[in-house]
């Protein structure tokens, strides 16, 4: 940090015990909290259900006050109203009023804000061109599918330009090409210099997106640190490169034997990831304007919310990104298999185990395995949750799902940002 | 304010889209538009459009005061389903967000208002145009003159009995009538001279003449305005198929005015009108009224053909002060005080319980507010000449439930005051006076004591707070 700003959050002890009509203590679902995001951050919140993310994100707004401990948003109080003009929340379902329209709700939440009213027109149109319900702009939000719902509960956040973003499990109940978008759109944001606060259980969403994390176990705070730090392997590598035949194998295999006494530890076809996969089917039936009642296109993040906020801030999270990204396409890739790495800032070993856990990882097997298929299900690309093999049926249909992938198509390009 | 627009502007839009709008006019026309055809079957037109107004009216302030307290449900609903966590999440103060559910229900009430005044507006004209006539012209200027109209009432000046008894006081004295009185007691025989006085002045024997004297009957006074005399009479002891006649004269001679004669035949007990030309009232606005008992003597002792006034119920001259429209929009302002009120009780209730036990207190309050002048009054009577100690269990619990009553007062307004139908369908002024008082005490006062604290409940409130 090249010098010290104000933090947008900062929680000290912060602790929340839910009590029964009789006062008596019922669940502790926080339990001595301290958070700090600084500006243009981009901050995970991951934890299984009921870890208590959801009520941090709410004492956060003030709309749950701490059993203990302090909170402060931009160095206020989070009750202070004047503050929530600059924050932008996404519930963990979208509640929103089910007999207004798409565009009025959008409306409704901009007069909130107090925006003038061609501000509110503009905003509106961009963010239903973002979230791709431009058609549907006039029905009601009542008839829309839970993830066209949350399409417009994601607009809605976005209306006011906010400089914090909340988004309480953002992807959830979304097609993936929706959490792709909206996975582009948060490292937009952060690129852009926002702030953002994601919370999710799952984990690749936060994997793609954020430069930090926080890991809350039972409401109570067992990792944080850096992504990059916490999950990239220094010791290995990957080497990926058009078909090999197994005579040149043999030869690279017997050069890496001489030069570097290693061995090859895993040779396969890359797959083609599911999501990639399903992205460019999507895309060439919307190519061939296939109609839909649904969700639509989109994904244009509109010019409003590219401002930076700013500038120093801006050059932090650039520096953050680029340590962060990986560059997919390319012929090399460090190879991440499971996590070394100790966390930055709790070295415990409880903590380890704890994450280890939740990220399902079980130890490498020593002998190299050949081509041994890895299929997740969920969009998440990354080998760290590879080696749970997918059960068999499930993978039956999904190898037919699969059938006319060409083989060694390599990795789905990685949406880069757009210029 | 625009954030207080704005939630008033959502729960309008609630309320049109869920269609409850579309609901409440239909049920209005089920209730409104039957009616005046139910009431064409009996009776002249007067009473006819009398029994519309006040049967139409009250049951739109019924149906607007259930209306109003479901209108709360929006509020309800929205911390049900948690849209509130989003609208508590932008920069919405606490309070102005029930302000603007305030003012969206209110806002409701004036437009149902306003439709149904025109609907019933519209009904009673409807009526005077279709109205089988028993005779045309008569029923229609009874009900110009005394339905149609604000008009306003004055009582008689009551003659100065305490004079009166002193003069017989006075004269009892002179002529030595107490002189073998043991322990004579002046002020007692004063009071007993001036309550015979009075009694004796009330009734009016046979060919007697009586005369009433109003004061400030500022009217109109040109003679092609009219004024009334409304008046009840008691007779006791009469036969029962005897007729009562009798005459009046109204006017001064002596101020210059012409004096108009007419012969009546009338009910006892019921209420009977006279109207005359306006210019019968003195140019200071006095009015002099004669009034003689025109029935001969009956021979018997107990049937004396006495035609009595009773305190209560007078005689009263009633003349036009106003429009029956700005009667009627000065009622629908009163009826809004209290609807305003009940949207406050029910938001308060809203921010404190669920919705149905929300609905449940809310009503209980409304039926409350109606009966609250009429329980206090039985519980003054219960209690009156009360000792300060309880001899019994009963007076005890009566005192309890007093207190507790007037203790509610406090805040509860009574309805009963306020309500102006009856007013209204008597074609009687709904005093500016009157509502201006309801506009304070209910619309403002009350209304604003109990909306301040549904907005400091609210305030102090964990929105995200689940009760199951
Ligand atoms: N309003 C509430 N009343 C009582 N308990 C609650 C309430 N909200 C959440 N909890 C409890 O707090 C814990 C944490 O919940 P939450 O923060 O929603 O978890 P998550 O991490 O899945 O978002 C859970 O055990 C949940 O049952
Ligand atoms: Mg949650």
């Amino acid at each position: 940090m090249a010098r010290r700003v104000l933090p947008v959050v900062q929680t000290a002890g912060l602790c929340k015990t839910f009590k029964d009509f009789w006062r008596r203590p019922r669940v502790e679902a926080v339990k001595n909290l301290d958070l700090e995001i600084r500006p243009g951050e981009v901050v995970g919140l991951l934890g299984p259900n009921g870890s208590g993310k959801t009520t941090t994100i709410k004492m956060l707004l003030g709309l749950l006050y701490p059993t203990r401990g302090r909170i402060s948003l931009f160095g206020k109080a989070p009750t202070d109203v004047a503050v929530k003009s600059r924050i932008g929340f996404l519930p963990e379902e979208s509640y929103l009023y089910r007999f207004l329209g798409a565009q009025e709700t959008l409306d409704h939440f901009g007069r909130l804000f107090r925006l003038p009213t061609h501000v509110r027109r503009d905003r509106t149109e961009r963010l239903l061109d973002m979230v791709g319900l431009r058609h549907q702009a006039s029905r009601p939000v009542g008839e829309f599918s839970k993830g066209m719902a949350r399409r417009i509960g994601l607009a809605q956040a976005l209306i006011n330009d906010p400089e914090f973003l909340i988004l309480d499990e953002p992807t959830s109940g979304l097609d993936p090409i929706g959490s792709r978008q909206i996975k582009d759109l948060v490292r937009e944001l952060g690129r852009k210099g926002k702030t953002i606060l994601l919370s999710s259980h799952i984990l690749a969403d936060v994997e793609d997106v954020c430069n930090r994390v926080v890991i809350l176990y039972g409401g109570l705070e067992r990792a944080q640190g850096d992504i990059s730090a916490l999950l990239s392997q220094k010791d290995r590598m990957q080497l990926t490169t058009p078909v090999l035949t197994p005579e040149t194998l043999a030869e690279v295999r017997r050069l890496l034997h001489e030069r570097e006494q290693a061995d090859v530890l895993h040779v396969s076809h890359p797959r083609d990831r599911l999501e990639a996969f399903f992205l460019r089917i999507v895309e060439e039936a919307q190519a061939a304007s296939v109609g839909t009642s649904g969700a639509r296109g989109g994904g244009v993040v509109p010019e409003f919310l590219k401002k930076a906020t700013q500038a120093d801030a801006q050059e932090v999270v650039e520096s953050l990104i680029a340590a962060a990204r990986q560059p997919l396409p390319a012929q090399v890739e460090s190879r991440r298999e499971r996590a070394t790495g100790e966390p930055i800032e709790s070295g415990r070993e409880a903590a380890r185990a704890v994450i280890d856990e939740l990220l399902g990882v079980q130890p490498a097997p020593a002998a190299p395995e050949v081509d041994e298929p890895r299929l997740p299900v969920e969009p998440a690309p990354r080998p760290a949750e590879a080696p749970r093999a997918a059960p068999r049926a499930d993978r039956k249909v999904i190898e037919e799902l699969l059938g006319g992938t060409p083989p060694g198509e390599g990795e789905g390009p990685q949406k880069e940002e757009q210029p | 304010m625009s954030v207080v627009w704005t939630v008033a502007r959502q729960l309008m839009a609630e309320c049109v889209r869920m269609k409850v709008a579309v609901v409440f006019v239909l049920l209005l026309a089920l209730l409104l538009l039957g009616l005046p055809f139910a009431v064409q079957k009996h009776g002249p037109l007067t009473d006819a459009v009398q029994s519309f107004l006040s049967y139409s009216l009250s049951a739109t302030g019924l149906l607007l005061g259930i209306l109003t307290v479901f209108l709360a449900r929006s509020l309800a609903d929205e911390m049900v389903n948690r849209q509130i966590l989003v609208v508590m999440a932008k920069p919405v103060p606490r309070w102005q967000f029930i302000l603007g559910k305030w003012v969206g229900m209110n806002v409701l009430n004036v437009v149902f208002l306003a439709f149904s005044a025109l609907v019933i507006y519209g009904a009673v004209y409807y009526l005077r145009a279709t109205h089988p006539p028993v005779d045309e012209e008569l029923d229609r200027t009874r009900l110009a003159e005394e339905v149609l109209v604000a008009r306003q009432a004055v009582q008689f000046r009551l003659p100065d009995f305490e004079a009166m008894a002193e003069r017989e006081f006075q004269r009892r004295l002179e002529v030595g009538a107490y002189d073998d009185v043991m322990d004579f007691d002046a002020a007692k025989e004063r009071q007993r001279l001036a309550k015979r006085v009075e009694a004796e002045w009330r009734v009016v024997g046979p060919y007697e003449v009586r005369v009433f004297q109003f004061e400030n009957v500022l009217c109109d006074r040109r003679p092609e305005s009219t004024l009334q005399i409304r008046y009840k009479t008691e007779v006791y002891n009469y036969a029962p198929d005897e007729v009562f006649r009798a005459v009046w004269w109204i006017g001064d001679p002596e101020q210059g005015t012409p004096v108009y004669e007419c012969r009546t035949r009338h009910i006892v007990g019921r209420y009977h009108t006279v109207t005359v030309p306006a210019d019968a009232v003195a140019p200071d606005y006095t009015l002099t009224v004669r009034f003689q008992n025109r029935n001969p003597f009956a021979g018997e002792p107990q049937f004396r053909n006495v035609i009595e006034f009773l305190s209560r119920d007078g005689v009263e001259v009633l003349f036009g002060v106003g429009t029956f429209e700005g009667n009627l929009l000065r009622l629908l302002v009163l009826m809004l005080c209290k609807l305003m009120f009940l949207s406050a009780v029910a938001l308060l209730a809203t921010t404190l319980f669920s919705f149905p036990v929300a609905c449940l207190v809310a009503f209980t309050i409304y039926v409350l507010a109606g009966t609250r002048g009429f329980i206090l009054e039985s519980l003054d009577f219960a209690s009156a000449d009360q000792a300060g100690w309880f001899t019994s269990a009963k007076e005890f619990a009566v005192h309890l439930i007093r207190s507790v009553y007037s203790t509610v007062s406090v805040i509860l307004p009574d309805f009963g005051y306020y309500d102006g139908v009856e007013t209204l369908v008597n074609g009687r002024n709904v005093t500016l006076r009157w509502v201006l008082e309801g506009v304070v005490s209910v619309g403002f006062l009350r209304t604003g004591c109990l909306l301040g604290l549904a907005m400091l409940l609210f305030h102090r409130r964990e929105v995200s707070e689940v009760s199951v």
